[in-house]
């Protein structure tokens, strides 16, 4: 008989070690599910059109079937996400809810609904993490982006009232053309804080396809400046230029986990690929999520490129760029074309840190 | 009073889960365990987990495990008793 102990395991770690089998399983351990998508900013940058924030929502009893099955299924790592989750009065139901089925959860807000009353909630009931995303490191710029004064202080606050109560934290921002010149202080806040600090530089078009807030990315070597300046992600790059530099060969459009081990709730129940893959979805007030991701998600994650000449396929950079077909459909209308944006980043950041290395 | 007479029921405040066939324990509430982490079950350790249920002594949980595995009574008891512990200790079981 072994003996029985219980041997204890940090959360990645854990990750780690389960990795080989839920793909090989196709356990869908991770999952994002949006409460809402309605805001209480209106974020110039933001990939959700206006007219979608007032569809119609799941209710917190449909939420928690949904909940229930997706549990049963062997999904353990969720994200809430939106829209602003808490702008939901029944989020930290939900949130129980989920708590209580033994999910790890991490939250991704604007924390400018925090209130002490929620904070206090979130210390009782700890997340695995929640992720503000600032905007800026002054009102002017921080307000200029998400078009509601007085947000930069109550963000402020929310992240005051988390960290005092030391409940996991981490902050985050999409660099843009309005905010670049504020992005050292929003990294040397975080650092102050001691908390870790991440950045996207992706801008997505809108999901009703409009290609309005690309026009906040910043340019491509500014991109790879910033790569330069963090550690963390030259030693990044230059580890996949080492290593991963070769061509998938596969006319298969999804290689990443979506629809492996991952998946996407939207606020009325349609269950997606990922966050940005909304077509066709399966409709869970319909059917079980066992169904769905059976079924539908198993069909739309096999599909392959039609063209003969699929770049994307036979690129060996595709490690460099955060290549999706999602984003392809969103941006070009056909998720075989790639993005050119960051399709010039992943040649810089070949020429950047692959071997033989040349500044720009 | 003797230990083999206690019983114990689950807390709530740790959930156990089955993923990839692995048995978990989590810890989703303040003032349990470590919440950085979670906990791992060996085929025994769920077996017992599973058997506590706020009803069974540890007498007969002891039991349970010596006709289903090929142990002593007093190997089990030892272990069940250091498992149980181990479990009071994370604030995964609690005392009925």
């Amino acid at each position: 008989m072994e003996c029985p102990h219980i041997p204890e395991i940090t959360k990645g770690r854990f990750l780690e070690r389960i990795r080989d089998k839920i793909g090989a399983e196709r356990i869908p351990a991770s999952g994002t599910i949006e409460p809402t998508l309605r805001c209480n900013l209106r974020c110039i940058h933001c990939y959700i059109p206006n007219d979608y924030r007032n569809r119609k929502e799941l209710t917190y009893k449909q939420i928690c079937r949904i909940l229930d099955e997706i549990a049963a299924e062997g999904c353990l790592w969720l994200l809430f996400t939106g829209g602003e989750p808490f702008v939901r009065d029944d989020f930290p139901d939900i949130y129980t809810y989920a708590k209580e089925k033994g999910m790890i959860i991490t939250i991704f807000t604007n924390g400018t609904l925090i209130t002490p009353e929620i904070a206090d909630y979130l210390a009782e009931w700890p997340p695995f993490i929640v992720k503000i995303t600032l905007y800026g490191m002054t009102q002017e710029t921080y307000e200029r982006i998400t078009g509601v004064r007085g947000s930069y202080r109550r963000c402020l606050q929310g992240i005051e009232m988390l960290m005092a109560r030391k409940i996991p934290l981490e902050l985050r921002t999409v660099v843009m053309t309005k905010n670049f010149h504020e992005f050292e202080a929003m990294k040397g806040y975080a650092k102050e804080l001691g908390v870790h600090f991440a950045f996207d530089t992706n801008i997505k078009p809108r999901l009703d396809g409009s290609v309005e807030p690309c026009k906040l990315r910043i340019p491509p070597k500014k991109v790879i400046a910033l790569d330069l300046a963090d550690e963390w992600r030259s030693e990044k790059w230059r580890g996949e230029c080492r290593d991963f530099l070769r061509a998938p060969n596969s006319n298969r459009l999804y290689l990443c986990s979506a629809g492996a081990t991952s998946f996407h709730i939207d606020p009325s129940g349609r269950l997606n690929l990922c966050v940005l893959s909304r077509i066709p979805g399966y409709d869970l007030t319909q059917g079980s999520f066992r169904e769905g991701w059976r079924d539908a998600l198993l069909q739309a994650r096999a599909v392959e490129a039609r063209s003969d000449d699929y770049r994307c396929g036979h690129c060996n950079k595709v490690i460099l760029c955060g290549r999706c077909p999602a984003w392809s459909e969103l941006e070009n209308g056909n998720p075989e074309i790639p993005v050119d944006y960051i399709c010039q980043i992943a040649h810089l950041r070949a020429k950047t840190f692959g071997q033989g290395a040349q500044s720009i | 009073m003797d230990y083999l007479e206690r019983c114990y029921e689950k807390d709530p405040s740790i959930v156990h889960r089955n993923i990839a066939g692995e048995a978990i324990l989590v810890p989703i509430r303040q003032n349990v365990a470590d919440l950085e982490s979670i906990y791992t079950l060996d085929e025994v350790a769920a077996r017992i987990w599973e058997l506590i249920d706020g009803q069974r002594r540890v007498e007969e949980i002891r039991d349970a495990i010596v006709e289903e595995y090929e142990v002593s009574p007093d190997v089990a008891e030892a272990d069940l008793v250091e498992f149980i512990q181990q479990l009071e200790a994370i604030g995964g079981v609690r005392r009925v």
